[in-house]
């Protein structure tokens, strides 16, 4: 039982919520108490599923349960090794090489469970603010998680962008049905935003996959095959290019990030939550998972670029969120310049860069989380997000504004707060990107980085000048409104809430090593992999890297000896008819020679298994 | 297999047409047409797909059928698409036309005539069996858009469709006449080998291909021959648009394929003339203009019209790819149209249920918040442009994909470029529906459409919804057989 549940932990971190969405269908819509109730408790469940992921708590679980049959076989799960775990691989379309392959590793895991976390406690905070529609309240929030959950876990590129687009449609709805006032134009411009960032990623992905067809003579998806594949440099720039703009929408990044505020500020209030706090991530998650490795030199050309744009989105996002009258813009334009900090990290190639945004990541989820909770929480009471329509809010409402006060300062980088040890993180890193040593010196930012940590280290004083600046004109002074005499303070509902939120912000500020520990190896292997990838990629030619790795598929209950790739391709290669003649292979089994994800490989530092 | 089975469909067709017209001619109570005519072309479809998965028509076919008509798993693969665009087409009207007082039963004799010549067109392997079941299928459809006969727009539709359309059948005709005068030949191998051979008369052939390419242009209406499109699609009953959208575009571009691949699919012709080019800028035209045009539509009628221009578009981006690498990029386009055929109708279908007796739903007006007062109304218009937009996992995304898979494999990146692109300006208008399904509030002194209660209906909208889901969640299977359909179409 358990270590079947270890096989398909993933698989059920997918299913749980499609059956609570499948339940919800058929639950009665006069009940909208026991559809918020079965829903928020079937993504509980998952988050509970998805604790798994960490050795920690399954240690936790055998060490409580330990009688019960079955506990102590479930898998202790080792992110200090390299490749994938929990590995799923099924095919899907076979006759495309298309799979259903999923896996997590040190990159991933924190934000799947920053997923589960925060997809309940989104639905639960809009408990009493959505009204109407319930039943396709929820229903949206549990597709949602299907499709984020999803597109952190695909390990099959055309997967990948399957859930990638399919989270499209239910945040659609929520910003354009239960939204503000200017919410469809809001909803429309977000949608078509993210389109056509996917639309360029889809072509760059057949391309990709062209191109390993051209080597080995079949398709595959497999994101850890078409690692293997280097490409001139030529080419590598335009995919990253594809890649890179597809994700910096979803970031978004500094110039593209103006669908962001629009949405914010539309969005309702557990739409906002997961928007800022999950979806933001999965265009940094994409950078990092698939443009960087995948495409090391053409990283490497762009991606000071890309970090100046970061650092553009640092400063600016300060600035605009300083001019702000509506609070809820005022969050929406921090988080462009959180996340600038985040694509400055990741470029700096430096570990603690890396760690940095990873941490970074998780923090911006859980602190901009709670900060548009706590928008909402006073939005529900006083129908305004005004900033001058508020003032000295602390007399009348003093748990909410403790509250509000922690995450501000968790969100300005107040040491001890979450956003400290990440902000730090990452500009330790770009700084100590300008002094990397060894033969592969030209890798990060170069001398530059000192330049871009100055820039953004003003972004952290900007921080402190606009929310400090929220916080005065909303809490302090005197009581100038008669509507904001006899405010409630905080309901238990919305305690709960906000409560994990607030616990997770001093335990990433006072204790980061339970984070870092998982993501760090992952990091190292990371690095490593891009450095000897891009020492690979300098002869700018197209070829295989590990051509050994992949052999042509056989066809099932044929005793044929896999061919190996190479020959395969020799036979395959010369001319356009027989190019079709293996496009065409039946339905076969697809046998890739690739190392188990659960391979120790000490050996194979730096090949296309590890990261 | 008998010889029998393989033309079967064919026979079936011209029988119930006769049948039905009979039955309306003496039945003094209205009889089911609707059922008998959609189960009659659902059985053929089921035949042809029964000979498809067979593995094709016997060898030893007398000289008489196979002399003009081709019995290879190509054609019965747009059988099948063409019967299952006319079956949902006819299960629309048999909701549609009572609830407008239109019950007239020479709708499913047209239906059933003009399907019998979309099949024929399907199955041409030659100038002359071309020429026929072209006139078949389109004079079957004339009559279909004229007939809510009482209005001034579709006659209108249907006299531009009419004088268009015989302009452009004489184009092809005169086409036809100096392809044979410049090769001697009227069947497509002929003609091909004749080409390859070097012995053909290069400049009448030249001129002939351009003229036939553009008779077929105007029938599949890619920009700059679709004038007539929105006209015909908007004064037609829907459920003459369905068929049109669906079956008629199939067909045409059944034998599009055909003439491109086998009669003119040499190396030599394809540099001297340079017809992938000439249909590459065709499809980049289409898709454009397509798209853009269908934004600022107000009725979803011809929004639709133009959203079929645009799809027309991608299907020749994979007919360009497959001047390049043949089969793989014929299969894109054949799981393509059979993708577009059950997201159209759905989505046509869906249009159709919004309206009932007294009030048609036409106009995005008409649709506002549809979503909320009959969500389950509404869900299969959600559904069907989610497919048309390319959405995953429906059988429109698979659709896209392959195509654009095709084109980047055969080096035409930037088409590919083109054309998503393209798709994602059809996101807007797309969205467009959703949004005033769900987003809006109806003002307050509008009539509002009431959905509308017929089974027929519901069937075709549960049919086609189910095949866009299946379609796009296990494409493998209808995609094998689709590329050993384009490999042998190719020899």
């Amino acid at each position: 039982m358990s270590a079947w549940l270890s096989e398909n932990l993933l698989t059920a971190l997918l299913v749980v919520p499609m059956l609570g969405a499948i339940g919800v269908l058929f639950m009665p819509r006069q009940w909208p108490n026991a559809i918020r109730r079965f829903s928020v408790a079937m993504l509980t469940v998952n988050f509970g599923l998805s604790l798994l992921l960490l050795p920690d708590f399954v240690e936790l679980v055998q060490y409580v349960l330990g009688r019960l049959p079955g506990v102590e076989d479930l898998t202790l799960a080792d992110y200090s090794q390299q490749g994938y775990l929990f590995v799923v691989d099924e095919p899907w379309i076979e006759s495309v090489g298309i799979s259903y392959k999923l896996g997590v590793d040190g990159i991933s895991l924190w934000l799947v469970l920053l997923t589960t976390l925060l997809t309940p406690i989104a639905l639960f905070a809009s408990w009493t603010s959505v009204k109407t529609k319930v039943k396709e309240y929820a229903l949206a929030f549990l597709l949602l998680e299907v499709g984020m959950l999803g597109a952190f876990f695909a390990l099959d590129l055309f997967l990948f962008y399957v859930f990638w687009e399919l989270m499209l449609v239910p945040m659609y709805l929520i910003v354009g049905v239960w939204g503000g006032p200017n919410r469809v134009y809001a909803a429309v411009k977000f949608f078509l935003y993210t389109m056509v960032g996917s639309l360029l990623m889809l072509v760059a992905i057949l391309y990709l996959v062209g191109s390993y067809e051209e080597l080995t003579g079949f398709y595959t998806f497999d994101l850890v095959a078409l690692h293997d594949v280097i490409l001139p440099f030529d080419a590598q720039v335009l995919l990253f290019l594809a890649f890179a703009v597809a994700f910096a929408i979803k970031v978004p990044m500094f110039p593209f990030h103006t669908w962001l505020p629009d949405a914010h500020v539309q969005a309702p209030t557990g739409g906002s939550v997961i928007l800022a706090a999950v979806m933001l991530k999965l265009g940094t998650y994409g950078l990092l998972r698939f443009a960087m490795p995948m495409f090391p030199l053409a990283s490497q050309f762009l991606g000071p670029t890309i970090a100046v744009l970061g650092v553009i989105g640092i400063v600016y996002g300060a600035y605009c969120a300083w001019v702000q009258k509506d609070v809820k813009k005022l969050v929406a334009y921090s988080s462009v310049s959180h996340m600038g900090f985040i694509a400055l990290g990741m470029f700096a190639m430096t570990p603690q860069g890396i760690n940095g945004a990873i941490i970074q990541m998780v923090n911006h989820g859980v602190s901009t989380g709670a900060l548009f909770i706590l928008v909402g929480v006073i939005y529900e009471r006083r129908h305004t997000r005004d900033i001058d329509e508020f003032g000295g809010l602390a007399k009348v409402m003093p748990w909410y504004a403790v509250l509000f006060i922690i995450v501000a300062m968790s969100s300005i980088g107040l040491p001890g707060t979450n956003g400290f040890i990440g902000e730090f993180m990452i500009m330790n890193g770009a700084f100590a990107s300008s002094f990397i040593e060894g033969p592969f010196d030209i890798v990060g930012l170069g001398r530059w980085g000192v330049v871009h940590t100055l820039v953004a280290a003003t972004g952290v004083i900007l921080a402190a000048l606009y929310m400090l600046h929220a916080v005065l004109k909303m809490f302090w002074g005197p009581v100038s409104k008669k509507e904001n005499e006899g405010l409630r303070d905080m309901t238990w509902r919305e305690w709960a809430a906000v409560a994990p939120l607030i616990l997770f912000i001093f335990w990433i500020g006072v204790h980061p090593t339970t984070f870092l520990d998982a993501s760090a190896p992952a990091v190292d292997n990371f690095i490593s992999d891009f450095r000897t990838k891009f020492a690979e990629s300098r002869d700018d030619s197209l070829r295989l890297w590990h051509p050994d790795r992949h052999t042509a598929p056989v066809e099932e209950g044929e005793e044929v000896e896999a061919e190996p790739a190479e020959a395969a391709a020799e036979a395959e290669a010369p001319s356009d008819g027989q190019r079709e003649a293996a496009n065409v292979l039946p339905p076969s089994e697809r046998t890739l020679a690739l190392a188990a994800p659960s391979h120790p490989a000490p050996s194979l530092n730096a090949t296309g298994e590890n990261r | 297999m008998s010889m029998w089975l393989v033309i079967a469909p064919l026979l079936l067709m011209l029988v119930s047409g006769l049948f039905i017209m009979l039955v309306d001619a003496f039945a003094k109570e209205r009889a089911e047409l609707a059922l008998v005519t959609s189960v009659a072309i659902a059985v053929a479809g089921a035949i042809s797909l029964g000979v498809l998965v067979q593995g094709g028509a016997p060898a030893d076919m007398p000289e008489v059928l196979t002399r003009y008509l081709a019995s290879d798993p190509f054609a019965h693969f747009f059988d099948v698409a063409i019967c299952a665009g006319a079956s949902l087409s006819v299960l629309l009207a048999g909701g549609y036309l009572r609830e407008h007082g239109l019950e007239r039963g020479e709708f499913y004799v047209l239906v059933l005539f003009s399907c019998f010549g979309a099949m024929i067109l399907a199955r041409a392997i030659d100038l002359l069996s071309l020429f026929v079941g072209l006139e078949t299928m389109s004079l079957g459809v004339y009559a279909m858009i004229a007939f809510r006969r009482t209005s001034a727009r579709a006659v209108e539709g249907a006299m531009k469709y009419f004088l268009l359309g015989s302009f452009a059948a004489a184009i092809l005709l005169f086409g036809s006449a100096l392809l044979y005068a410049g090769t001697g030949h009227t069947d497509f191998v002929g003609i091909g080998e004749m080409i390859a051979s070097g012995d053909a008369e290069n400049r009448l052939v030249l001129v002939g291909m351009l003229m036939v390419v553009v008779g077929l242009a105007f029938k599949v209406s890619a920009v700059p021959f679709h004038m007539w499109t929105p006209d015909a699609y908007e004064g037609a009953v829907t459920p003459a648009t369905t068929f049109m959208s669906v079956s008629v575009k199939a067909a045409a571009f059944a034998v599009f394929v055909r003439v491109c691949m086998v009669a003119l699919g040499d190396e030599s012709v394809m540099t001297a003339s340079g017809w992938p080019t000439a249909i590459a800028g065709l499809a980049v035209l289409t898709m454009v203009y397509g798209n853009v045009a269908a934004i600022v539509q107000k009725s979803i009628k011809r929004m639709l019209a133009y959203s079929s221009i645009a799809h027309a578009g991608y299907v020749m981006v994979g007919l360009v790819a497959a001047a390049e690498i043949g089969a793989p990029a014929i299969s894109a386009v054949l799981f393509y149209l059979l993708a577009y055929t059950v997201s159209n109708a759905l989505a046509f279908g869906s249009l159709v249920v919004m309206g009932s007796r007294g009030k048609e739903a036409v106009h995005y007006d008409d649709l506002r918040g549809v979503g909320r007062r009959h969500p389950m109304a509404a869900l299969p218009f959600v559904i069907g442009v989610l497919s048309l937009m390319g959405f995953p996992p429906t059988a429109g995304f698979f659709g896209k994909y392959y195509v654009f898979n095709a084109a980047v494999q055969a080096g035409d990146v930037w088409l590919a470029i083109v054309g998503v692109l393209a798709s994602a300006v059809g996101a807007y208008y797309y969205l467009r529906v959703i949004v005033v399904m769900f987003m809006q509030e109806p003002e307050e002194d509008q009539v509002l459409a009431v959905p509308m209660k017929s089974g027929y209906v519901a069937t075709a909208l549960a049919a086609s919804g189910a095949a866009v889901m299946a379609l796009g969640m296990m494409p493998g299977w209808f995609l094998d057989v689709a590329i050993e359909a384009a490999r042998q179409l190719l020899g």
